[in-house]
């Protein structure tokens, strides 16, 4: 199989774990070292140079390390986790997937991914619902054949969030 | 009681505030408080145009031209220190023909230049540039009169910037009171004083201000059920009590209250919230009492809400569910009105300026981890306060009675060593029944 569809696989078999709630599978596609990041976003002037503005590299919705990651989804399945107890619903459109070159590092094969996310959201009975859009910067990394995800950085579109919690993943 | 006389016009807005006078001290709220289109509107008139609202601390704009854009109500306020290094707050509205002339939410700058026909402002606020000046507009025209209109009142408190829309307003020492002592058990703590971590985390919530205050003046009692998951994982004890042993405190006519927790007794706690022991070491100097330390000393959860809708935690906090050792954290909160049931939290978290930076990074990831948009703790929070009010706005939920009735009976604690009227017990409603007095007061005057 090419790269290409390696790469695709891999991001929409997780937006399936993740609009399915099936957050241990989720786990099992994280390398043990990851680091996954969600920073404040910030209407700020426009970069001489061009690019995204207003990322702060101090304060994130998300800092996640394994660990941390591991608690949240433990949180889920305690059975009193209101905030999506019931589970909202929740769909993750990907889209915009660019792939770089493949590298050789001392933990392995890397490649760095981007990617756009639309996720909806929508909860109760409710005809409302919420978007969140972002761009992605991943860094995948081949493990015993398969892609794990070993970095992401997920680039809000919003300096106020729309929606009442980040209680699932992006 | 014809309050509905003295609030006149809608009957609707009396008939509310009507039940919650003859309510209150029988510790009974009609539910229409907190989400109705009337209230709000009073509400932003009699409460939010003339209280001191939080805006920033100073640590967000340390240097000159450093400024931030902070809101009350729906007044856009840039909150800038001068080349002079003084802090001032301009509303952001050219005063040739009102565009905004800031054009971030923060940033640094010496100058702001309106986009629409070029006025040109020092951070200072004054006019020094209008293009084509005496061709169009003569002879008479000062630039002197059309500076950036400054915030009626702006005052500091330890690093903590208050803004108030009403030029009569009292000082902010005279509207905090004794909340300052208490106050000063966060920003004393150090010589250094407080930084903020960081930009707040900002998410909107289809709720009430006041709704979402109760937890941070009161309400421990929701600990064991709202946050049962994290006492399922380990990182809040068992003991469905846990959050019943400490003091509450009210500061009464003033509304503001606060909570100081030591933690079940045999808790085998550290002292000091946990914070490292040379920062316990350096407060016996920084703290302008030594009653400060002794209090700070014992306490474990630490919490302030300031009338009517700045609020503080600082709790002692294990970090993750596997971590050993429990690692505080400080968080700022102001419950920003944006309507009937619906308001932006804006959620800072801060540390001394002078913890070790090994603590600054735990601190740090303790608070978004357990608050803020994504805490483990506040998301269920969140949850809970957006189905309270859209309840307290239906057609017949408004006008069902809240229960606040926990705690009537106790008495004061007369041996509490700090000011204001001490319960010796959290689990009471009277933060809350003195806070509903003080916005009683206001809403009907
Ligand atoms: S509105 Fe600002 S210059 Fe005209
Ligand atoms: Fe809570």
């Amino acid at each position: 199989m090419n790269l290409t569809q390696e790469i695709l696989d891999f991001l929409y078999g997780e937006a399936e774990l993740l609009d399915e709630g099936r957050y241990r599978e989720w786990l099992d596609l994280l390398t043990e070292d990851i680091l996954y990041r969600v920073p404040v976003r910030l209407t700020r002037e426009r970069l001489p140079q061009g690019g995204h503005s207003g990322i702060s590299e101090q304060m994130f919705h998300l800092d996640e390390d394994r660990t941390s990651l591991e608690m949240r989804v433990a949180r889920l399945e305690t059975g009193f986790a209101w905030a999506e107890d019931p589970p909202s619903r929740l769909r993750h459109f990907v889209t915009n997937v660019r792939i770089g070159e493949p590298r050789h590092t001392p933990l392995g094969e890397e490649v760095e991914v981007r990617s756009y996310v639309l996720v909806f959201r929508s909860r109760w009975d409710q005809p409302d619902f919420t978007f969140l859009s972002a761009e992605r910067h991943d860094t995948l990394r081949k493990q015993n054949g398969s892609w794990k995800l070993a970095k992401r950085l997920v680039i809000l579109d919003h300096s106020t969030l729309p929606t009442h919690n980040l209680s699932f993943f992006l | 009681m014809p309050w509905s006389k003295i609030v006149g016009g809608s009957s609707r807005l009396g008939e509310l505030l009507e039940e919650l006078a003859t309510g209150l001290e029988q510790g009974l709220l009609p539910a229409g408080i907190f989400n109705d289109p009337e209230i709000f509107e009073r509400e932003k008139e009699k409460i939010f145009s003339r209280s001191w609202i939080f805006l920033a601390h100073t640590s967000e704009i340390p240097s000159p031209g450093d400024y931030v854009l902070r809101y009350i109500l729906d007044n856009a306020f840039i909150v800038v220190r001068g080349e002079d290094g003084q802090v001032r707050a301009f509303l952001d509205m050219c005063r040739h023909r009102g565009m905004r002339v800031c054009r971030a939410e923060a940033g640094n700058a010496s100058h702001f230049r309106c986009p629409f026909h070029g006025w040109t402002y020092r951070n200072d606020g004054a006019l020094v540039g209008v293009p084509a000046e005496r061709e169009a507009f003569g002879e008479g025209f000062s630039k002197a009169d059309w500076s950036l209109l400054p915030i009626p009142k702006l005052e500091e408190f330890d690093g903590l910037l208050f803004g108030n829309l009403s030029p009569e307003a009292p000082s902010l020492k005279e509207w905090l009171g004794d909340a300052s002592w208490y106050l000063e058990l966060v920003t004393k703590r150090s010589h250094a004083g407080l930084e903020v971590l960081g930009p707040p985390q900002r998410f909107v919530v289809n709720t009430d201000w006041k709704l979402a205050l109760e937890t941070f003046i009161s309400d421990s009692y929701h600990t064991l059920m709202t946050h049962r998951s994290l006492i399922e994982l380990g990182i809040a004890p068992r003991d469905a009590k846990y959050a019943m042993y400490g003091e509450q405190i009210h500061i009464p006519g003033k509304g503001h209250g606060t909570m100081v927790v030591g933690g079940p007794p045999g808790a085998k706690l550290p002292p000091f919230w946990g914070y490292p022991e040379e920062m316990m070491e350096r407060a016996k100097t920084s703290y302008p009492t030594r009653t400060h330390w002794e209090v700070a000393k014992e306490t474990r959860i630490f919490l302030i809400t300031l009338f009517p809708n700045f609020s503080l935690h600082n709790p002692i906090r294990k970090p993750d569910h596997l971590y050993p050792k429990p690692v505080p954290m400080l968080t700022f909160r102001v419950w920003h009105p944006l309507g009937p049931g619906r308001i932006e939290v804006v959620s800072w978290g801060l540390v001394e300026k002078d913890a070790p930076e090994w603590f600054k990074e735990k601190a740090l990831h303790s608070y978004m981890r357990f608050f803020g948009s994504s805490g483990t703790f506040e998301q269920d929070d969140t949850e809970i306060w957006s189905h309270v009010a859209r309840n307290a706005g239906s057609t017949l939920g408004r006008r069902v009675l809240f229960n606040y009735q926990m705690g009537r009976g106790v008495a004061p604690d007369p041996n509490w060593p700090g000011p204001g009227v001490a319960y010796p017990i959290n689990f009471t409603d009277e933060n809350l029944r003195n806070f509903y007095r003080r916005y009683l007061e206001l809403m009907l005057d």
